[in-house]
């Protein structure tokens, strides 16, 4: 497989070099350069709640492309699909903490975790107080009673952009992560993938699936989930996937959801929106009112071929959020579906 | 004595073991966990005071580096400024059992921290390292609950577990070159 590279060993600086440059939002941390932060209308820490991510490179633009107003404060960027380690965490944590404390988001990954918190125990140490907040969204990963033993998936994005929209209004740090669990908690997200990713270390295809069968939930790098489907018109995969997302989280007649469509990276944005045309209207015909969509190629894998369907049930707020205005070189701008488009 | 001198000591002291360390991870894991450790620590040893235990974080990698790096953070705290070892050890072992979800007998380097910790508490180092060795001999008939070796034939029961040797190994030098000091 040919790809763009200088070398194995600089790939992710060289990226980090390249995105610092190209967007006036951000820029590489004083503490360290691993780490990629706010630089446009940054506000005093002492004031307002920081908001951080760390996660391996490979899947851009999340997250470095979601820091800027309105949104992430700084993303710990490691290696090429490795969770940053703790002291370089603890370096982000660092570079952007004030008085108001901090939240290190974690999108639940055993070594994202691990690292993760490890970070905020050290960070501790040094007089910082900075809360994590586990993110993990994906069903095909646990049953409904554990919950918690989810992996992250793109669904995370919700808490990402409602969070971040609350910081920047003000709130307290409790709030938020009051806030983030809630919105947490009315997640779901399933995901179907058609062919794999090529790694950028290795040159080689990360899982291998037979032309004719999507995998249903599977995880980012190739994780086990659900099970195998045969290709057919994808209405009929959509139907399949909003069916056991609404099992598992269901939503009444008469309710609403927020909704991301998630390419993979190797999904073109005309299947994409074939993918959101079906997803709104099996949502309508269970009498459910898709709202505010997100759709695009957010949470890649490289080439990986394949999409996700997250669903929110939101509160007001949450939703209000969901849609405030931000800065960042990647999130798209959310806008409510108008009225007389909800046949 | 300095934590300069001991992280140097620790590197060239696994650098001698790391293909034992590797061997015996190979029976239970990937086999790599004598070539990370010595990363890290070639790592830690050139890097600044107060920043060693970090640079072995970074250079070793995964979440093996970061808990075995909570352990040099305390060792290299107790160098440093004279924290107390005993606290550093138990503080350690507490961040571990949460973090990596383990507990004493599922055939990890708890199994060497923990009693070590526990005989630092009423006794010296040396007590601990005693109390260490023993706990790494006691993994060989364990059967592994976390990590790679739970999925290994028989939970790798029959084989000593690698993290408790090094964990042994870590206290052991530390007691060496104090007593030396």
């Amino acid at each position: 497989m040919k790809k763009l590279f200088n070398s194995p060993e600089t790939m992710v600086d060289d990226m980090i070099d390249g995105f610092v440059e190209a967007y006036p939002q951000v820029r590489r941390g004083a503490i360290d350069p691993r780490v990629v932060v706010r630089r446009r209308d940054a506000k005093n820490p002492d004031e307002k709640v920081t908001l951080l991510i760390g996660n391996g490179a490979g899947h851009e633009p999340i997250a470095m492309g979601f820091v800027g107003q309105g949104l992430l404060d700084a993303n710990v960027v490691g290696d090429v699909f490795a969770a940053p380690s703790a002291d370089l965490i603890l370096d982000g944590v660092r570079e952007v903490t004030g008085k108001a404390g901090s939240i290190l988001l974690i999108s639940q990954h055993s070594g994202d975790v691990i690292n993760g918190r490890a970070a905020t125990m050290l960070a501790e140490e040094d007089g910082l107080t900075v809360l994590p907040l586990l993110m993990y969204d994906d069903i095909s990963a646990a049953p409904p009673e554990r919950r918690q033993d989810r992996r992250g998936a793109p669904g995370t994005m919700f808490i990402y952009k409602i969070l971040g929209a609350a910081a920047e209004e003000g709130t307290d740090q409790a709030t938020l992560m009051r806030l983030g669990e809630e919105v947490r908690d009315r997640t779901v997200t399933l995901a179907a993938a058609l062919s794999p990713g090529i790694s950028p270390l290795t040159g080689l295809p990360m899982f291998s699936l037979p032309d004719d069968e999507i995998y249903l939930g599977m995880g980012v790098h190739g994780e086990p989930g659900v099970g195998r489907v045969k290709t057919g018109p994808v209405r009929g995969l959509v139907v399949e996937m909003i069916a056991r997302l609404l099992e598992d989280r269901p939503i009444a007649e008469g309710g609403r959801a927020a909704v991301i469509i998630n390419g993979m990276g190797g999904t073109t944005q005309m299947e994409l929106l074939t993918v959101w045309r079906e997803t709104a209207a099996e949502l309508r015909r269970r009498g459910i009112t898709p709202l505010a969509p997100m759709v695009g190629s957010y949470v890649t894998t490289q080439e990986m071929g394949g999409f996700s369907i997250s669903l929110l049930e939101p509160e007001d707020e949450m939703l209000r959020l969901w849609c405030a205005p931000q800065d960042s070189p990647a999130f798209p701008e959310i806008h409510m579906i108008p009225e007389d488009d909800q046949k | 004595m300095s934590a300069e001198r001991y992280f140097n000591a620790l590197r060239n002291k696994v650098a001698g073991e790391m293909a034992q360390l590797n061997a015996l991870d190979a029976a239970l894991g990937d086999g790599d966990h004598g070539t990370t450790l010595l990363r890290g620590l070639t790592s830690a040893a050139q890097a600044a005071d107060g920043r060693r235990a970090k640079a072995f974080m970074r250079a070793s990698g995964g979440a093996s580096g970061t808990l075995f790096g909570l352990v040099l953070h305390e060792i290299e705290q107790h160098l440093e400024t004279g924290a107390d070892l005993g606290d550093g050890l138990a503080r350690a072992e507490a961040r571990i059992r949460d973090l990596g979800q383990v507990k004493p007998g599922d055939k990890s380097m708890i199994d060497a921290l923990s009693p070590a910790a526990r005989a630092l508490r009423d006794g010296d180092l040396r007590a601990a390292v005693a109390a260490a060795g023993a706990g790494r001999d006691a993994t060989v008939e364990m059967i592994a609950r976390r990590g790679r070796a739970q999925y290994v034939e028989g939970g790798g029961q029959g084989h000593m577990d690698p993290g408790a040797v090094s964990l042994t190994m870590m206290l052991a030098l530390l007691a060496e070159t104090e007593a030396a000091a």
